[in-house]
């Protein structure tokens, strides 16, 4: 079933990117699973970066913390939390806590695993979330907290055939796809995760795992060893071309046969003027939040021309329906940022797809450029994401379109040092 | 150990690139995990920085760690090659300080010449952001300054601009339109904007102004120390503390020059310094002493900040707008000595010292002040509790880093916080009507004015699509003439409630035109499908 993409080359680099560290999940995962709380054991510089890079204000109840190690912590065995724990679940009252690790501790040698079934209680587990910057980018400690979720998920007997999707999304694209399998036909197990702990799905031997998120290759290698749950190989419920694989490869995991051939169709048919703008259009994805892949396959179906195609991490073998797709597109895998500055001002790109760091600065270099991680707050998946998917594209072109002339050498005149 | 939700000062590593973000020819290279170079978001979003920020992040991965690999000279390579900086600051963050590692060693095999690299490695369990930027700009200032002639005419540096400083560029702007009017020549400004070239000819001016007592003081102490230059260290927040500030540089300045025999500099007549050079420097003595600021010796106001700003804004509140000052308190803990004894005499309690806003927070609840001077986190607190709140110091939101000109320096700086002190605060006249009505007559008022949108927007400076908060008060029309299934009802629900009327209407919309006689959750979802989500 699985097709390892003979001829799909990926240029390997040294990671010397911009983009951020495995905490970043915590700015989407805290709000999707609302009994919960995000407990980090790291420094100051960790707590520097959720409330600056996120721009994550502090609500009146925060469910994220920082269990703040301070010099005087350094020299101890083990990091004492039962305080912090006590004073999280009189504050917040959470079903679980989950410990996420950084980087300090983790040179540390912190026994994360020890501690967190030490601080666990049977009414409240504490979980350990791997998020370190040292071995997890941005979206990719996700994997990591659905990890640390499937031993509360039950075990769904033999003969109970049904789907669940693998990836956090808001409750109206939940909604959407619920309601999208049911009526194909598909009985639908839920979501991993669900929006509150104690309703995690069951997942069992013949539980169809569809990820609709292109970060989570190892939970879904989990799932496939400790429950031998199957998991749909297909591309990710992104853009015209990916929706339509995707349904019918999960029908077909079903024994349903469909059709969506008119129904892919008339979704491009209905974002014409976006694909006709999109059209030999030059797009450079600069790699930031892994959803690199499937964006650069819509772009490229949707006849753009996707000069490179950057992601900090791809699994050939889940992500190899993608990587197919994308044959004779430029593919790069932990790309050197200095190189691809070089790139782009040879190539000039029409658009760029690039992260916060990155974004202004090219836009300084007179591009037009797109936020990557605008991507993961949107809503694009499936048939009624296409319009927004598309339009993301589209927009930046066309703003850049109705403004008048820039002349560089004026109104860039000591804006800042550097640009003078 | 404790649990932290915000802090209020950044790392030392954020105070480091805060400097040589400021430079030009200077790059800095973390030697930490990924993700350590968040900061750069920082620079190119808050200040929209159209350059790329000279800080490359040399990867340290785990992998590498087991391995015994380093990548910082490999870094530092790359580095040269695609940029060719003057000088290169090496930095460790918090987890590789732990490593310790020689970074003097493994920088030097590098084969970059030594004299462009600066290993600046400091215990970051111990030294924040200020400290970290201080000291740093510090280093650079012993080691690129040299002993020089004095330029002809008078001459000062403005030591201590540095990149996300406190509405940084209009306090420059300001300053330097004081200097140019009593016809002072600015000889370099520091770190903002500097190259190394220029932090060699620092020495060159007469004198220096380092107006921040977080940043830019220890340089100028060294530049005094080594090139006998005296130096003008307050901060010229309020009118009087700048005409003060105007009278002991021209005595500084004309001491100099008498010994050089150079002609004195007179004070010029006050009108020169205003915007038009006719009018009154300031508005602010005059609008003191109007009838409708009488109600302002009631105010009470709480003052939170670093301690530049904290000193400075305690004294303009009191001395120039007359108001009462009931607290005040600084996170700056190293320097909490400084600003007791600047405010001697100016509160009826402690100095509060924390950098725990919970705490600052508590205290605003507990007193409930007219007006609150903070910073973000204050403005914050005080949205909830519906106090009003106005950001004098860092840390900062993007709010603060407006297009127009707003010093806090000078006279300009003046009218600046006056207005903003006067727009924040509850009007006199508007006042009695609610003491003595209550807040009857006001309702309708209050629900439509934006000022009092209980909605905040999260993530101001990384929300994608600026969310207008709607007034939740305004209901949703419930009579579009067609009917909701219950299901399509909760369904809507889901919908943020900004943008749910617009929903509910398209889709209607939509069920008409495909004959539905109601809204079920079928057409729903079709009309979602399309019309795009």
């Amino acid at each position: 079933m699985l097709q390892v993409p003979g001829d799909v080359q990926i240029i390997k680099e040294d990671n010397v990117t911009h983009s951020f560290c495995g905490l970043a999940c915590v700015g989407w995962m805290y709000q999707k699973i609302k009994d919960s709380f995000f407990l980090i054991l790291g420094t100051h510089t960790c707590a520097h970066f959720l409330q600056n890079a996120l721009g994550m204000m502090i609500f009146a109840k925060p469910r994220f913390g920082i269990a703040l190690i301070e010099e005087g912590d350094l020299s101890k065995q083990e990091p004492t939390l039962e305080e912090i724990i006590a004073e999280i679940k009189a504050d917040h009252n959470p079903s679980v806590i989950f410990l996420l690790s950084s980087c300090t501790p983790e040179v540390m040698k912190v026994d994360f695993k020890g501690l967190s079934h030490h601080l666990s209680t049977p009414s409240v587990p504490v979980l350990f979330v791997p998020a370190s910057g040292l071995v997890f980018t941005f979206t990719q400690a996700e994997d990591s907290v659905l990890h640390a979720l499937v031993p509360f998920c039950r075990v769904a007997p033999a003969g109970e055939k049904k789907v669940v999707f693998l990836g956090s999304v808001n409750d109206v694209t939940a909604d959407d796809l619920r309601a999208e399998a049911e009526e194909l036909g598909i009985p639908v197990g839920g979501f991993l995760p669900e929006s509150r702990f104690d309703r995690m799905p069951a997942i069992g031997p013949d539980t169809v795992l569809a990820p609709i998120q292109p970060y989570l290759s190892r939970v879904a290698v989990k799932l496939e060893r400790e429950r031998g749950a199957r998991v749909l190989h297909s591309l990710f419920p992104i853009g015209p071309d990916g929706t339509r694989a995707f349904w019918e490869d999960l029908a077909r995991e079903f024994g349903i046969t469909v059709d969506l051939r008119d129904r892919e169709k008339a979704a491009w048919e209905k974002i014409r003027t976006q694909t006709d703008l999109l059209k030999g259009k030059k797009v450079f994805l600069t790699a930031d939040t892994m959803m690199e892949l499937p964006l650069a396959r819509f772009l490229h179906n949707a006849g753009a021309e996707v000069v490179e195609c950057s992601s900090t991490y791809i699994n050939k073998k889940f992500h190899a329906r993608e990587l197919e797709a994308l044959q004779g597109v430029r593919v790069v895998e932990q790309p050197n940022f200095h190189r691809q500055l070089e790139d782009v001002e040879r190539i000039r790109p029409d658009l760029i797809v690039t992260s916060l760091m990155t974004a202004n600065p090219f836009a300084g270099h007179g591009f037009v450029v797109k936020w990557s991680m605008e991507f993961m707050l949107m809503s694009i998946h499936s048939w009624s994401g296409v319009f927004t998917l598309a339009n993301m594209f589209v927009s930046p072109l066309n703003r850049r379109s109705k403004l008048p002339e820039f002349d560089k050498e004026v109104w860039l005149e000591g804006v800042m040092p550097s640009a003078e | 150990m404790r649990l932290a939700f915000w802090l209020y000062e950044g790392t030392a590593l954020h105070g480091i690139s805060r400097v040589t973000n400021s430079m030009k020819g200077v790059h800095t290279v973390y030697h930490a995990p990924q993700g350590d170079d968040y900061i750069t978001a920082t620079y190119t979003m808050l200040e929209r920085t159209p350059e790329f920020p000279g800080l490359s992040i040399s990867v340290v991965r785990g992998r590498d760690l087991a391995q015994g690999v380093s990548r910082l000279p490999g870094t530092l390579q790359q580095v040269e090659h695609h940029y060719t900086p003057d000088l290169t600051v090496i930095a460790p963050s918090c987890s590789t300080a732990l490593l310790q590692e020689d970074l003097h060693q493994l920088a030097a095999s590098s084969g970059v010449p030594k004299e462009k690299l600066m290993v600046y490695a400091l215990n970051p369990f111990r030294v924040s952001e200020n400290e970290a930027a201080d000291g740093l700009l510090t280093e650079l200032v012993k080691r690129f300054a040299v002993a020089q002639e004095k330029t002809a005419v008078p001459s000062v540096n403005l030591i201590g601009f540095t990149s996300l400083g406190f509405h940084l560029r209009a306090n420059l702007t300001s300053l330097r339109r004081l200097l140019q009017t009593l016809g002072i020549k600015v000889n370099v400004v520091a770190p903002w904007g500097a190259g190394i070239e220029d932090l060699k000819k620092l020495p060159a001016a007469w004198l220096n102004i380092a107006p921040y007592r977080e940043i830019g003081r220890t340089a100028a102490e060294y530049l005094g120390a080594t090139f006998a230059m005296p130096a003008l260290y307050e901060a010229p927040i309020g009118v009087e503390p700048t005409l003060a500030w105007i009278r002991s540089l021209l005595d500084q300045l004309n001491a100099i020059g008498k010994e050089r025999g150079a002609a004195a500099i007179a004070m010029p007549k006050l009108h020169a310094f205003s915007l038009d050079g006719l009018s009154a420097p300031s508005g602010v003595p005059w609008f003191a002493r109007t009838a409708d600021m009488e109600s302002f010796s009631n105010k009470r106001a709480f003052v939170f900040g670093d301690a530049t700003h904290t000193v400075g804004i305690v004294k303009f509140l009191t001395n120039e707008l007359g108001m009462k000052v009931i607290g005040a308190g600084t996170y700056m803990e190293q320097h909490a000595d400084w600003v007791r004894q600047q405010l001697e005499g100016y509160l009826p309690g402690e100095l509060m010292v924390t950098d725990k806003f919970q705490e600052v927070s508590k205290f605003i609840d507990e007193e409930m002040p007219d007006l609150v001077c903070g910073t973000q986190m204050e403005r914050h607190s005080c949205r909830k509790l519906d106090v009003p709140c106005m950001v004098i110091c860092p840390p900062t939101h993007i709010e603060n880093h407006l297009l127009g000109y707003y010093p806090f320096f000078g006279f300009d700086g003046a009218d600046i916080i006056a207005d903003r002190v006067y727009l924040s605060c509850k009007l006199g006249l508007e006042k009695h009507l609610i003491d003595f009505f209550g807040d009857a007559g006001l309702e309708y008022e209050e629900g439509a004015s934006s000022e009092s949108s209980p909605a905040e927007v999260p993530a101001g400076d990384t929300q994608p699509d600026a969310v207008q908060p709607a007034s939740p008060s305004v209901p949703i029309s419930e009579e579009g003439g067609m009917h909701w299934s219950d299901e399509a009802e909760t369904m809507l629900k889901k919908v943020p409630f900004f943008v749910r009327k617009k929903v509910r209407k398209n889709t209607e919309t939509f069920a008409e035109g495909i004959g539905a006689a109601e809204v079920t959750v079928e057409v729903f979802r079709k009309a979602k499908e399309s019309l795009g989500g």
